[in-house]
């Protein structure tokens, strides 16, 4: 894939999140907005007034108001910006960082400030994903974003036991992660000698897919400032850049469910890892980054998409979670934050994976830093049907 | 370094009160077969479209991420897929940054609304406001434009009849736009007589329910000679958003249009707008917001809509000679409608609204109620 | 002692050894200080799996010491206070070696804030006492229901409440058949919910609690009928009330199917389904789209298949989702199918649902392994919807 040289590098100078939680009454929507962007702005030691561009995305129909940025001035402080409003699916978030990325870069604007946010608690989420669905036909048939197919996946290939410790083994270590991340949702303080009651106890979804497996459903804001290379060398002691970012699409009907693995499907998170890794020289990505942040909505497809992301042969996917390496301190730490098993306030997720990636890179994550030096950090954004965005972020410029 | 974008195809299909026979993955396929045709474009992951931008609204398409249907007929899959969720004019200036960044030399606009799908546009703007003041009040973008027309009208001495020109005027040039909504051609006596909607605006002072779509190829300066002989660039862009009560908002003040004229000005090195450029594109959801935005974008002066206008200050100016969002095009949409009409002056493909050396154009489009947020871009003919 | 948020800088300490997790102590052998302003200093030492904590006057032996004053200290412990904000801003600040700091936050469970001056009992005492003043006859209209509440641990109790006339009764144990019964293996997670400290998906999630019976009427019916319990020591401090606006937004649409949808469905009035296919790579779309994904090109031939294939996956559905058109809960479980049908090839699937009593009897295909066989059962009046094929059925 052509890679061109970016106009200018880009930086990450200010990261900003709310805590997240499932009921936030006590804010109304600019108000919990207005909580990330002071925080971004306190941590950037910047003002509104340095601000050139403001990016908004969330999705319209969870809390059905229709161009939300506009009633959110007033928390997003965008008065006298330049404005856009970007939207996708649950990458949205993600999305807001490779426009911001892009918006830098291009020499148009200095100083670009990504805002995603959701207040879940003010829509029907899985009625509001279910909305996604064709209305002529799949409205009516679909689930919002619950298939227990990943978990049938994992099952024929490995067994019912084996896959069901592995997807509660990596479902413990995001819970161990969270509490230590103040901002977390969802800590419940599980010990990996819970896995066997809970593989009985915890309500089943779909499948074999169980509550204590599925994202949270949360309300939260993400904010992140990005600046180009000078600005940021200027303005920020230890900038996190962007290195490239990829974004990969699909049609919007799951064939990808026939189970005829002789008729083999490529899947976006496959497809896009190999782009990006190709056309940025990576031969080992396993090896190469010190952290990922994944957009992991269940546990069974996280444990899955390892494979994809790291093209790992066999079952060294699972024997990566199996033997604890994607804790905090393990060869492959996955989501330092608790990932989005633990936080998941839909259009800021995707920028919270990028966001804690930076804050790991730049090493003052708080209580859930990785102890060994963070160098190259890798997130990713899930969404829409089966999409994948993907982001690089690394603490020096040198390639 | 690149400094500007190129425009190397643009596609539409007629502007039309109800498609009610089309989904809006057949009006956008419509629009994505000719932009292939016409440039040869691949979608090649080396040379080809890697990045698709599209302009759609969720609430307008009743979807949840309503980009998902329809990533097959914008050729989508397995590339990359953006969607802007605003004015359509916000994505030409998001692609300009995409392809300036150098992260994308080949871009694929796309955009889609169908206005006649739901029962009523007015209760999808009323979803803009805030659920616990202003929605309950019933503000939608209809009658929030009737208090700017209000305050408006006062300062620059606009009168009922200069609107009901405006129509007529409107209507007429419409009627020479192929593309455009076909209407019935009024007289100012039907308008200053049609039904009152929020004083002191008329049913034919607003924009007709209307369904479109269109695709525009875009690329970087040195890749825009293999998809096209004729390229049209666009040199500046510039946004601005405003605050958001009505109260807290000097509604005739065009506080945020001048800002975003004055940035994209600066970007494109427009000294002197009234010298420098020949067509002006303006968004009039409503007919008064004509000698409003004339003001804002410095082609008519502060407080003396009513002036210009009488002055023919729009002929001079050439002034939305499309017919303009007033002779239909759907929210959201209505700037990528002047964007391509000025890609039609600037390559000499407008017909018989064709103007003689057009150098420069300017398209505006506002997003919100009011003009809340507002954008501009700047373009250039080729050899401009 | 000053307290923050209710609670003092002893109370964070005190509880520190039931906080206490072994497991998170693995590979530390340290000596840890803490230094609170006005308040204090704390040596906690940890060794061997456990945790030593005593007041001291000398921190010098410690391998890191975090200082901040109690507000900040408390703040960040409750979830009051964003820690990696105070620590960036200085209001807490480590000495020695932060790393090692950094593994105290593995140490120890959450700090949950208790009432104070009331212990768990006391709660569920006065919780129940309030039942019947609680009660709002008016929403109890024509219901006859029994609530059931098995609260486990040493706090723990059975009650039962029953609604029956417009008039409400509490007992405390629980007899016959309730209509719904809510379980907790801890009371304390019980009183934290009733409290709001922790919601009802939390705590189901993490297998601490379970609903069985009519879930239903506990999740909507019992907030109507009672008023929302209010925590006597809350009344300290007068907290302003928040207000939610409840509002059900529709706007009404007209979705045009276009000639390609349109074809497909109106196949089905006449029992017929059409697949449409690539004029490229000949891949079968089910149900027929505009154009083929992969080719990029119209796809504008139509080929009759199935009715009758092969299951090739199911998904049953447990969670009772709402239909998004009509807001009515579907019945679970049901069965969600990928079917094969006769005609097309690998993955060309069409998704659509199992008659509700055969969910048990479907084996789904694999490779080249066959599902079971199934076809549609048709509606009598149909009208152009995938409803027009009720379910598929076992083609026996």
């Amino acid at each position: 894939m052509a890679h061109h040289k970016k106009n200018r590098n880009v930086g990450i100078i200010g990261i900003g999140q709310t805590k997240h939680s499932s009921h936030r009454e006590d804010v109304n929507q600019p108000e919990l907005i207005h909580e990330a962007v002071r925080l971004a702005l306190q941590d950037a030691n910047l003002t509104m007034k340095d601000i050139d561009c403001v990016v908004h995305g969330n999705m319209e129909l969870f809390e059905m108001v229709h161009q939300p940025d506009l009633w959110h001035v007033l928390g997003t402080g965008a008065y006298g910006k330049d404005c856009i409003r970007i939207t996708t699916g649950g990458t949205v978030g993600a999305t807001l960082s490779c426009a911001s990325d892009n918006l830098a870069a291009s020499g148009m604007y200095d100083i670009v400030m990504a805002i995603g946010f959701e207040k879940l608690q003010e829509g029907h989420t899985t009625g509001g994903i279910t909305n996604m669905a064709d209305p002529l036909w799949f409205r009516k048939i679909q689930a919002g974003a619950l298939t227990g197919s990943s978990a049938y996946d994992v099952e024929r290939e490995f067994g019912l036991e084996r896959a069901n410790r592995a997807s509660l083994t990596y479902r413990i270590i995001m819970d161990k992660h969270a509490c230590l991340n103040p901002n977390a949702h969802r800590a419940f303080g599980l010990e990996f000698s819970q896995i066997d009651d809970l593989i009985r106890t915890s309500p089943k979804l779909v499948g074999e897919l169980k509550l204590i497996e599925m994202c949270s459903q949360s309300d939260g804001a993400c904010c992140v400032i990005f600046a180009c290379e000078q600005k940021a060398k200027e303005l920020a002691p230890t900038p996190v850049w962007i290195r490239d970012h990829i974004t990969v699409h699909r049609e919007e009907t799951f064939n990808i469910f026939g189970y005829d693995r002789t008729v083999p499907v490529i899947k976006t998170h496959k497809f896009a890892a190999e782009q990006l890794f190709r056309r940025n020289g990576i031969k080992d990505p396993i090896n190469y980054f010190d952290v990922f942040e994944m957009y992991d909505p269940a546990t069974w497809w996280a444990i899955d998409w390892l494979r994809d992301f790291f093209a790992l042969p066999g079952d060294e996917h699972l024997k990566l979670v199996e033997n604890k390496e994607i804790m905090i301190g393990g060869r492959m730490p996955i989501n330092p934050s608790g990932g989005v098993i633990g936080s998941n306030p839909i259009g800021a997720t995707a920028l919270i994976r990028v966001a804690e990636a930076a804050l790991q890179v730049r090493g003052n994550a708080g209580p859930h830093q990785i102890p060994t030096p963070v160098r190259h950090a890798l997130a990713s954004g899930f969404g829409g049907t089966m999409w994948t965005v993907m982001t690089m972020l690394e603490n020096e410029l040198n390639w | 370094m690149d400094k500007r974008l190129a425009v190397c195809a643009v596609a539409q299909i007629k502007n039309h009160p109800n498609y009610h026979y089309l989904r809006f993955q057949n009006m956008l396929l419509e629009c994505f077969e000719p932009i292939l045709e016409q440039t040869k474009a691949t979608f090649d992951m080396e040379t080809g479209i890697r990045t698709i931008i599209t302009c759609s609204d969720d609430v307008f398409d009743a979807r949840t991420i309503s980009d998902n249907g329809i990533t097959d007929v914008v050729g989508a899959h397995f590339r990359g897929e953006e969607k802007i969720a605003q004015e359509s004019i916000n994505g030409l200036g998001y692609a300009m940054a995409c392809i300036l960044s150098g992260h994308d030399d080949v871009i694929l606009f796309m955009g889609h609304c169908k206005e006649s799908q739901g029962e009523s546009r007015r209760m999808v703007s009323n979803l803009a406001y805030d659920p616990f003041y202003c929605r309950p009040l019933g503000m939608d973008y209809h009658n929030v434009a009737a208090l700017q027309a209000r305050t408006y009208m006062e300062k620059s001495q606009v009168t009922d009849e200069q609107m009901a020109k405006i129509v007529v005027r409107s209507r007429k040039n419409g009627a020479k736009n192929p593309y455009g909504r076909e209407n019935k051609i009024v007289d100012e006596d039907e308008v200053l007589n049609s039904p009152l909607y929020s004083d002191p605006l008329r049913e034919l002072h607003l924009y007709p329910v209307t369904d479109w779509a269109f695709g525009m190829l875009l690329c970087s300066e040195v890749r825009a000679e293999e998809f096209t002989t004729n390229p049209v660039w666009i040199t500046g862009y510039g946004s601005c958003m405003d605050r958001y009560f009505i109260g807290d908002r000097d509604l005739a003040s065009n506080f945020s249009l001048k800002n975003a004229a004055q940035r994209a000005y600066a970007m494109a090195g427009i000294k002197y707008p009234r010298e420098e450029i020949q067509i002006f594109e303006l968004g009039d959801q409503a007919a008064y917001q004509l000698p409003l935005w004339a003001e804002g974008v410095g082609i008519a002066d502060e407080g003396q809509g009513g002036k210009w206008l009488d002055e023919g200050g729009m002929e001079t100016f050439n002034v939305n000679l499309s017919g303009g969002q007033l002779n239909g095009n759907p929210l959201l949409l209505g700037g990528a409608a002047r964007v391509i009409e000025c890609y039609y002056q600037l390559s000499h493909q407008a017909g018989e609204r064709q103007v003689k050396n057009v150098k420069r154009a300017v398209a505006q489009a506002a997003t919100g109620g009011a003009g809340q947020h507002q954008a501009v871009i700047v373009m250039e003919a080729q050899g401009g | 002692m000053a307290e923050y948020w209710g609670v003092t800088v002893a109370d964070i300490f005190n509880s520190m050894p039931e906080r206490f997790r072994p497991e998170g102590a693995r590979d530390v052998a340290a000596v840890f200080g803490y230094d609170i302003k006005d308040e204090g200093k704390w040596q906690l030492t940890v060794k061997n799996n456990s945790m030593a904590l005593e007041k001291t006057d000398d921190l010098s032996c410690c391998v890191a010491t975090m200082a901040a004053d109690g507000e900040t200290f408390v703040g960040v412990n409750v979830g009051k206070v964003d820690a990696t904000n105070a620590f960036m801003s200085g209001k807490f600040r480590i000495e020695g070696d932060m790393v090692a700091f950094g593994k105290t936050g593995r140490l120890f469970r959450k700090f949950v804030l208790a009432g104070k001056g009331m212990t768990t009992r006391e709660y569920l005492a006065d919780m129940f006492a309030t039942i019947v003043p609680r009660f709002k006859a008016e929403e109890a209209e024509g219901l006859d229901a029994s609530f059931a509440f098995a609260l486990g641990g040493a706090d723990g109790g059975q009650w039962s409440v029953f609604i029956k006339d417009k008039a409400c009764t509490v007992t405390t144990t629980i007899e016959g058949k309730p209509t719904v019964t809510l379980e907790f293996n801890d009371a304390r997670d019980y009183v934290d919910f009733i409290l709001g400290k922790i919601d009802a998906q939390s705590i189901l999630a993490a297998g601490k609690a379970a609903a069985k019976g009519d879930i239903n009427m506990m999740a909507s019916k019992w907030p109507l009928l009672f008023e929302k319990y209010k925590d006597p020591l809350g009344g300290n401090v007068k907290e302003q009330e928040l207000l939610t606006l409840k509002k059900t937004i529709s706007i009404n649409q007209r979705f045009a199917t276009g000639p390609v949808m349109g074809k497909f469905l109106r196949g089905l009035k006449d029992k017929k389904i059409y697949a449409n296919k690539c004029p490229q790579c000949g891949r079968l779309q089910l149900p027929p789209r505009e154009v083929c994904a992969e080719c990029r090109v119209r796809a504008a031939d139509f080929v009759e298949v199935g009715p009758k294939g092969e299951v090739r996956y199911m998904d049953v559905v447990y969670y009772a989702m709402p239909d998004p058109l009509t807001g009515v809960a579907r019945e679970t479980p049901y069965g969600s199918i990928n079917i094969r049908l006769d005609g097309c090839k690998g993955n060309e699937t069409l998704p659509h649902f199992i008659r509700k009593d055969q969910i048990e009897k479907i084996q789904m295909g694999w490779n080249e392994m066959q599902g079971t066989r199934v076809r549609p059962v048709w509606e009598e009046n149909r009208s152009g919807d995938i409803w027009d094929i009720k379910y598929f059925e076992i083609d026996e």
